[in-house]
């Protein structure tokens, strides 16, 4: 009997804190009218940089991660479910199609077409409403933003299916770096000129990549990248840290990612063999250069002083590259010599000697 | 339950000698399943079923993803869409089986073994996997306990006759690596940098609560001692097992192995400050050229120059020829 009423209880407590959705949920909630209403209108038309962020959600963002790792080193390809509210993008889902292969395969997806549009169909059924927003793909190590390719496939999007959104995942720099590497893009209407072209952040790419990236960077822009979860997530999300905090000793990313760590290195070092054959011709950021513009125009000052600064960069960006490589490997060893200290060593024996080592490593990564 | 109805679940102390482990992206697939329904449906308690993914080996079963079960009338499966999915899935994760499915309920009422038998059509000894619902709003969350259950089918004779039941069937959570940093940038909103604080923060409080457990187990080593706790031979012999495999690993080769690697990275560091040394240097000699490039042109550009070139500043601006030559 105690147990029945108490049961009761529970049910009636339940069905009454329906109506209090929690305003994180509200995002979970799909409007069909809405949406139809915003298709028609197409208030992105107007502007080419209507949409400012891309909101993931944690189970979109999951799935992705896992696929793009799984399909190192190759690149694999899949599509994003979901709907557009105000200035965002919000991708509810993910699923993968069965492409994978080189960049160039990965984008002619056209034998995926079957596989996505039975997909999407047995989607409605089971409640999943938002259609498709936006296609990810993998750049397994190096470095998320938009090839040649990549640019024409999202701006033929834009054109025949907007609002779609590009995102690129980058797994190898996912495991090196301890954080997702994502980034979310939108391309800018054919013959447009944007109107501050200022780099983005610096971002490390393999020199056997860094035209494509250069003559195409100024094509798209990309948009921030949230994620966000329901309550229940949230709840979930700190349980699950009980079970699976043992992984975070048990992994070690110095060797999981051993294979793109020497890639890097070679990387490197082809960059800097690159670089020495220039470095005689490197020239200074002259410091003198604004009283120089007194007295020659700007224009051919500006023309001057250019191309003189990309050389000398040259030298500076192989030191980010490096100086990331070691940051990174340093984390790594951290992981490393602390398992050590905890797991190999004797009580008594030694420990000092490991101490000053995992200080000494600690200096390393901040300097 | 109340109305009677015999438990289809065998007493807990028989357990399921699978060994079972779950990842992190079927709990949250089943808990954004139920969130989605619940907003659509108006419903706190949806009915949710989806099917499992993964893979089986022997009694080895690892639970890695999951997808929708579309429902006709009658709480009967979809068998149609059901085998589109599972088609679906099967050409871009080839090595993910159907092992199971879910559902959102307290415990497997009569309702999940009639679900289950639709199921075995697919997969000899298809799993449940439930999210209990109840937990989440009502009291257990404070407990630290996943509101999951897995439970393995089995039949169960008695008076000569059989029928299905279940047993539970305890899991561990296990993740990838990439799946771990997902899960983690996820669980911190999207935070978290590449800084060296983040990435300490994270390896301390894995530490942290492997001295919570080890202090845990210390104390109840110490109430036995003392009495104050019943002496349970099982938990003390595994005890003692742990502490002899201790240290972990002093095998000449995992050292030499562990030297290697840390001299790997070691170097890499130094070759990263040689690489900064290399670019300042550059620098500094660039600046000197620039400064003293004056007294050579001296020669070659004769008298008159090299007068206007005195201070350097205006010495560059002065002809826009000079300034070509120069670069
Ligand atoms: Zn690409």
């Amino acid at each position: 009997m105690a147990s029945s009423s108490e049961t009761a209880l529970k049910t009636f407590s339940l069905t009454n804190d329906i109506r209090d959705i929690s305003p994180q949920d509200e995002i979970y909630k799909y409007d069909v009218e809405a949406n139809k209403r915003l298709i028609r209108e197409q208030p992105w038309t107007n502007d080419p940089h209507y949409f400012k962020s891309c909101k993931i959600s944690a189970v979109a963002l999951i799935k992705m991660v896992i696929h793009a790792r799984s399909g190192v080193p190759w690149e694999i390809m899949g599509l994003m479910q979901g709907k557009v509210v105000g200035h965002s993008i919000v991708i509810m889902d993910s699923f993968a199609l069965p492409v994978q292969g080189t960049e160039t395969r990965v984008n002619a997806a056209n034998e995926a077409n079957e596989y996505m549009v039975q997909y999407i169909e047995e989607s409605e059924k089971v409640g999943r409403l938002e259609n498709a927003i936006g296609w990810y793909h993998s750049h397994p190590g190096y470095g998320c933003w938009l090839s040649g390719i990549d640019v024409n496939t999202q701006m033929n999007n834009q054109k025949f299916t907007d609002p779609f959104v590009a995102v690129v995942i980058d797994p190898n720099r996912t495991i090196s770096a301890g954080r997702v590497d994502i980034g979310a893009f939108r391309t800018y209407p054919a013959g447009y000129t944007p109107p501050n072209t200022s780099a983005s952040e610096y971002q490390s790419i393999p020199l056997s990549k860094i035209e494509d990236f250069g003559v195409h960077a100024n094509q798209y822009y990309s948009l921030e990248v949230q994620i966000f979860k329901s309550a229940l997530d949230t709840e979930l999300l700190g349980l699950l840290w009980n079970k699976y905090w043992v992984n975070t000793l048990s992994q070690s990313p110095l060797i999981s990612n051993r294979a793109y760590a020497a890639s890097q290195l070679t990387d490197l070092h082809q960059k800097l063999t690159k670089a020495a054959s220039n470095v005689s011709q490197t020239k200074p950021v002259v410091p003198a250069l604004p009283s120089t513009g007194e007295k020659i125009s700007s224009t051919s000052k500006s023309q001057k002083s250019e191309p003189k600064k990309e050389v000398e960069n040259q030298l500076a960006k192989n030191v980010k590259d490096s100086t990331k490589i070691a940051m990174e490997a340093q984390h790594g060893l951290i992981a490393q010599v602390i398992k050590d200290i905890l797991f190999s060593s004797r009580p008594g024996k030694a420990s000092l000697e490991a101490i000053t080592s995992i200080e000494e490593t600690v200096e390393m990564a901040i300097g | 339950m109340d109305s009677g109805e015999p438990s289809v679940v065998l007493p807990s102390s028989t357990l399921s000698s699978l060994s079972l482990s779950l990842h992190p992206l079927p709990i949250l697939n089943i808990s954004e399943h139920l969130t989605r329904l619940r907003l659509q449906t108006n419903n706190v308690l949806p009915f949710v079923l989806g099917a499992l993914l993964g893979t089986q080996n022997g009694r080895e079963v690892e639970i890695v993803n999951t997808f929708e079960v579309a429902v006709e009338q009658g709480e009967r499966v979809d068998h149609g869409s059901f085998n589109v999915r599972k088609e679906q899935y099967k050409q871009v994760f080839p090595s993910l089986e159907f092992i199971g499915w879910y559902t959102v309920a307290s415990h497997p009422t009569s309702r999940h073994i009639s679900l289950h038998e639709q199921f075995s059509a697919y997969c000899s000894t298809p799993l449940l996997l439930i999210l209990q619902p109840t937990h989440i709003s009502g009291v257990s969350v404070t407990s630290g306990h996943l509101p999951i259950k897995a439970y393995e089918p089995t039949i169960e004779i008695r008076d000569r006759s059989s029928r299905s039941v279940y047993i539970e069937a305890p899991f561990t959570v296990e993740t990838g690596e990439v799946e771990r940093i997902a899960v983690d940038t996820t669980a911190r909103g999207g935070e978290g940098g590449t800084s060296l604080e983040s990435h300490l923060q994270t390896q301390r409080a894995a530490v942290k609560m492997l001295h919570d457990r080890i202090l845990l187990l210390v104390n109840y080593v110490k109430d036995v001692i003392s009495g104050s706790a019943p002496k349970d031979h099982a938990t003390i012999r595994s005890l003692a097992a742990l502490l002899a495999s201790l240290p972990a690993s002093d095998s000449q080769g995992f050292r030499d192995e562990f030297e290697t690697e840390y001299e790997d990275v070691q170097l890499t560091a130094y070759l990263s400050t040689l690489t900064k040394s290399a670019s300042i240097l550059n620098d500094i000699v660039d600046k000197h050229n620039v400064l003293h490039s004056s007294g050579r042109e001296e020669r070659s550009a004769g008298f008159l120059s090299s007068r206007r070139r005195g201070i350097p500043g205006r010495g560059f601006g002065g002809v826009p020829g000079d300034w070509d030559r120069m670069h």
